[in-house]
């Protein structure tokens, strides 16, 4: 009987240790502004007609720094709206489970973008890449926050391993796929795919 | 079974609401007030009960301050409140251990 009694109340211990490390901020309005950016960069490179390898990169470091600094706007304005340290001991563990991949990412883009004769990858062989490292960015984040990131990031490295597989020629008209929609459809769509979907379901699971 | 152990357990800390606030500081190295009544589900006068009683017990330290022009109460465990709530946790443990059945 006390044996249960005590069981029970480490587990609730547990439970709470667990829930107060993890990162409860709303993300719907975060991945909603990242989706309708990634889709309005992709059209927009496309109708603009981005070509050139560097101009790409560029193009996109661009909306990849919009889309940062919109998020942290964000986030910091949810922060002070519910009188919280915006730079809070969970805020801290997913910037820091997100910075290596997106740190790997970024010297790519860099170095494809300052040495044109680098080969170890082609500029627009780039989009897979990122969007493989993004996905593991949102893997290792999702330890310290809902279960649902780890499988969006699974659905970027996924996505990305698929657009590597386009590269080979065997895989045809697919080959051919322009950057942009590549980043506008990946990045955009699936960010404002789930930025909806917990639009509908975060307020409802943050009170169960 | 040895009583002991169970006469042992910091009744500051055993009540329901004041342990569920040491559990969540006992993780974080500090948190708001807002963050800790929005996860417990508390009303910001049961909360603040709880917070003075841990706070006059030495178990946990209160810091106000003011962001953008707000007021900011943050929370987080003292020295003493850390090793009281060790000592609470293995408290638990030695009593799942003694009624274990062997």
């Amino acid at each position: 009987m006390e044996s249960n009694w005590a069981a029970e109340h480490l587990q609730v211990i547990r439970t709470l240790m667990e829930r107060s490390a993890l990162y409860r901020r709303a993300l719907a309005p975060i991945m909603i502004y990242n989706g309708v950016l990634g889709i309005a960069g992709g059209i927009v490179g496309w109708v603009a007609g981005i070509e050139s390898g560097r101009a790409f990169i560029g193009y996109w470091a661009a909306v990849g720094l919009t889309a940062l600094a919109g998020s942290f706007v964000l986030v910091r304005r949810q922060a002070l709206k519910e009188s919280e340290p915006f730079w809070s001991p969970p805020t801290r563990r997913v910037a820091q489970a997100l910075w290596p991949a997106l740190f790997v990412g970024s010297i790519a883009g860099l170095l494809s973008l300052i040495c044109p004769t680098w080969d170890f990858l082609q500029p627009l062989g780039l989009p897979p890449f990122w969007i493989v490292l993004y996905g593991c960015a949102l893997t290792a984040a999702g330890f310290f926050m809902h279960r649902g990131i780890k499988l969006l990031g699974w659905l970027f490295i996924l996505c990305g391993c698929g657009l590597m597989a386009t590269r080979c020629p065997a895989a045809g008209s697919f080959s051919s796929l322009n950057g942009h929609c590549v980043m506008g459809g990946v990045f955009g769509g699936l960010h404002l795919a789930y930025g909806i979907y917990l639009y509908f379901t975060e307020q409802s699971r943050n009170e169960t | 079974m040895n009583p002991q152990a169970f006469l042992q357990l910091d009744r500051v800390i055993h009540e329901k609401g004041r342990l569920a606030i040491m559990s969540m500081l006992a993780a974080a190295p500090e948190l708001s007030f807002t963050e800790m009544r929005d996860t417990l589900k508390m009303t910001d006068g049961n909360l603040t009960t709880h917070i003075r009683t841990l706070q006059e017990a030495g178990y946990l330290s209160v810091t106000k301050s003011f962001q953008n022009n707000r007021p900011l109460t943050t929370c987080s465990l003292t020295a003493a409140g850390k090793k009281a709530f060790t000592n609470y946790i293995n408290l638990l443990e030695q009593i799942i251990q003694q009624t274990k059945p062997k």
